[in-house]
């Protein structure tokens, strides 16, 4: 395997050297920072534009306290109702609308179009009956908006508490003696005490549900960045040597089968770089910036992210290198690269399922399946306190098994289509490649 | 004298069409071979099989005294019909890389390569982009890459195709030098001049099975003395009905004649029709064997 080793030191040098690692090594970070930064900066300061809606108030008692409470929320002046929350966007300007006892359905046109005419955001309706504790009508709030819906979670925050306090009053009870009476009590989510091996007892920390979903999330992100950022790499060099005839020269040195391992370890190496400098420049940026969570990252994950990658790498950039010598241009690859591309896909659309559910039925199986366990076992690693020890010992048992299998399978279209100029070959002549003695 | 290559009854098939059908062959150590047949005929395939690039349905190849061809991939030099480099990859990198392929070290390679630089012309290069090059210049240094680990056997595969007259000449030279050295050279070509000059044995294969294979000398004196070239003052015009004609190849100012009687009577047949300024009984040439046998 001397000559494989040397063709995998060449692939390597070729792969970190070419402008799209180095693009992908500093576009990457630079474009996700960015983007946090931006929504950081924005997120409070997306929409300042003040609202003004019209309020029908049918009970004569809510929009008064209403218009009260918007200008207490306004002004940023704490407010004495507990619902509503301190302002992060714009202005809500109520103007109250008499009712005109006539068809309501006549108002209700007219306000329509004069928030056609952008004189209203929007209007609500407050009826009668909602003063009423037996009864379930709606507060109705009309708009043209309705993907906007900082405004009416507002209203239903602040008309309920409105209404409720004249619930209240109307009971003669004493609203504030309630809340008080009424308070809950908090949750405070911990962690497991432990004895140390000193013996001291170690106190449970704190859980921070940032720090528990975000470094799953994170290892999750990684591996899918550095493998697309990889296995494809492999297919481009194929098709290349393929195109321009210079595999034909190779294997005149080499075999086919250290040609294609050669390649699979140079981009091995490369993907281990890539991630190896994104390891570290993410430990280093929330060492910094990121409140400690550098801790949460443990030798232990890294070695489990190290070892699923290479597995990964070996089934998904062998498929990649059968694909480039099975075509006999790029644009044909792109179709062949469809399928692979969906296998890569599928646990991404999962994974949401198991960070819910990391012990469920749908991400035990999930995470057996080889071209998703890279993915969604290594997600189901990060998250406390990780499947049982079986799980991960069969995952990668079943990983190395399709490894191998991939592999071989690979090397035989490799060994043929790598020759065959002017056409690509179809999925039938692949599989009897595959099957041929 | 050893053989370099011995093949033995091969035969390769591929979907049903015999490539080479039943080919025994055998390449004296340190000659210069030619490979010679029409386009398909069978010439690439049997060279892909002797690199061990395509393995054979049948038969036995020797390469180097080793029954395993793999084996012997490291002695043998390789420049395929279809060329290619990796345009990115400077010079220097390139040699290097194919030559560790062939298991040279890179002291010895740096050496070898700038002496081939130098001899292919190509001084002060060897930093330079491959996709900076001129195809000429690329044709030049793929050669470089197949000599530069010294091998033992080199098998060129049409090396002097769309190359110009001064780059062909420099490419000759250093064909003939690696025959000096020692090594065994097989090519192939579709230039029978250059193979008549260059070859101590030719070969030719046509539709898959051997059909010429020996000096030049025996295979011309096996195909007779039956041509003559002429020049007349009649052209080929002269010719025109001539019983004993078997065949003309006009080349405009000379005619190569193959006949099927006796040339002096032929002779005195054409002094009567024209004026004769050269008469020359000759063997044929390896174009005009070429094309007998070739011609549908």
């Amino acid at each position: 395997m001397r000559k494989a080793f040397i063709v995998a030191q060449s692939e390597f040098l070729t792969l970190v050297r070419s402008k799209a690692f180095l693009i992908g090594l500093i576009l990457m970070p630079v474009v996700m920072g960015t983007s946090i930064m931006l929504v950081r900066a924005t997120k409070d300061a997306t929409d300042m534009k003040d609202r003004t809606f019209a309020v029908v108030d049918y009970t004569g008692v809510v929009a008064e306290p209403l218009t009260a409470v918007a200008n207490m929320y306004n002004a940023g002046t704490a407010s004495p109702l507990d619902a509503v929350l301190p302002r992060k966007g714009p202005r809500f300007i109520p103007v109250e609308i008499k009712p005109t006892g006539a068809n309501p359905d006549e108002l209700r046109v007219e306000l329509s179009n004069r928030v056609r005419k952008q004189e209203f955001f929007a209007f609500v309706e407050v009826p009668a009956e909602i003063l009423d504790p037996a009864s379930t009508v709606a507060i109705r709030y009309y708009s043209d908006h309705p993907s906007y819906n900082a405004l009416p979670q507002w209203l239903r925050a602040t008309v309920n508490a409105v209404v409720l306090n004249e619930r209240f009053r109307r009971a003669s009870v004493d609203r504030a003696l309630v809340v008080r009476l009424t308070k809950q009590a908090p949750i405070n989510e911990l962690g497991l005490f432990e004895r140390g091996t000193d013996g001291e007892i170690k106190a449970a920390e704190q859980v921070n549900i940032a720090r528990a979903y975000g470094i799953p999330v994170a290892v999750l992100a990684l591996m899918y960045i550095t493998i697309m950022s990889s296995a494809p790499q492999l297919l481009n060099s194929v098709i290349e040597e393929k195109m321009s005839r210079i595999s034909e020269v190779l294997i005149g040195s080499v075999t086919p089968f250290e040609l294609m391992m050669g390649k699979l370890v140079g981009g091995a190496a490369a993907s281990m770089v890539l991630s190896a400098i994104y390891i570290a420049g993410g430990l280093i940026v929330v060492q910094y910036w990121g409140g400690g969570y550098a801790s949460a990252v443990t030798g232990a994950i890294v070695a489990w992210f190290l070892l699923f990658l290479t597995l990964a790498l070996f089934i998904f950039g062998s498929l990649f290198i059968a694909i480039g010598a099975a075509c006999n241009d790029l644009k044909d690859s792109q179709n062949m690269m469809t399928p692979v591309m969906l296998l890569v896909m599928v646990p991404m659309f999962t994974a949401g399922s198991v960070l819910r559910a990391p012990d469920g039925t749908m991400a035990t199986i999930l995470s057996l399946v080889p071209t998703a366990a890279p993915f969604l076992m290594l997600l189901r690693i990060s998250l406390q306190p990780g499947p049982p020890m079986w799980q991960i010992a069969l995952s990668l048992i079943i990983m190395t098994c399709t490894a191998v299998a991939v592999v071989w399978a690979a090397g035989k279209i490799f060994r043929t289509g790598l020759l065959m100029q002017g056409k690509s070959a179809t999925l039938t002549e692949m599989v009897k490649w595959v099957t041929a003695k | 004298m050893s053989n370099a290559i011995s093949l033995t009854g091969v035969t390769k098939q591929f979907n049903g069409t015999r490539a080479v059908d039943d080919l025994s062959l055998s390449v004296p150590t340190g000659s210069i071979y030619g490979f010679i047949g029409p386009n398909g005929s069978g010439k690439t395939t049997t060279l892909r099989m002797i690199m061990h690039i395509l393995l054979p349905d049948r038969g036995e190849i020797e390469v180097l005294g080793s029954r395993d061809t793999a084996a012997a991939r490291d002695k043998v030099g390789y420049l395929p019909e279809e060329r290619g480099l990796y345009k990115k990859m400077t010079i220097r990198r390139l040699l290097r890389y194919y030559g560790r392929l062939k298991g040279a070290p890179i002291s010895d390679l740096d050496a070898s390569t700038e002496y081939w630089m130098r001899r292919m012309e190509l001084p002060g290069l060897l930093d330079r982009q491959i996709e900076t090059l001129s195809k000429g210049m690329s044709q030049k240094i793929q050669f470089v890459a197949a000599v530069v680990a010294n091998p033992s056997l080199v098998i060129l595969d049409e090396p002097f195709s769309g190359l110009d007259p001064v780059n062909a000449q420099v490419l000759k030279d250093a064909v003939l030098e690696i025959r000096q050295r020692g090594a065994t050279v097989v090519f192939s070509t579709h230039d029978m001049a250059t193979a008549e000059r260059m070859c101590d044995r030719i070969f030719m294969i046509f539709r898959g099975r051997k059909v010429l294979d020996g000096t030049l000398e025996s295979i011309q004196s096996e195909y007779g003395a039956d041509t003559v070239r002429i020049r007349t003052s009649h052209g080929a015009a002269a010719l025109a009905g001539m019983p004993d004609v078997e065949s003309v190849n006009d080349f405009g100012q000379l005619q190569e004649v193959r006949l099927q009687g006796d040339p002096q009577a032929f002779l005195t047949r054409l002094v009567a029709r024209a004026t004769v300024y050269h008469f020359e009984v000759t063997r044929p040439s390896l174009q005009d064997i070429f094309v007998r046998i070739a011609k549908p």
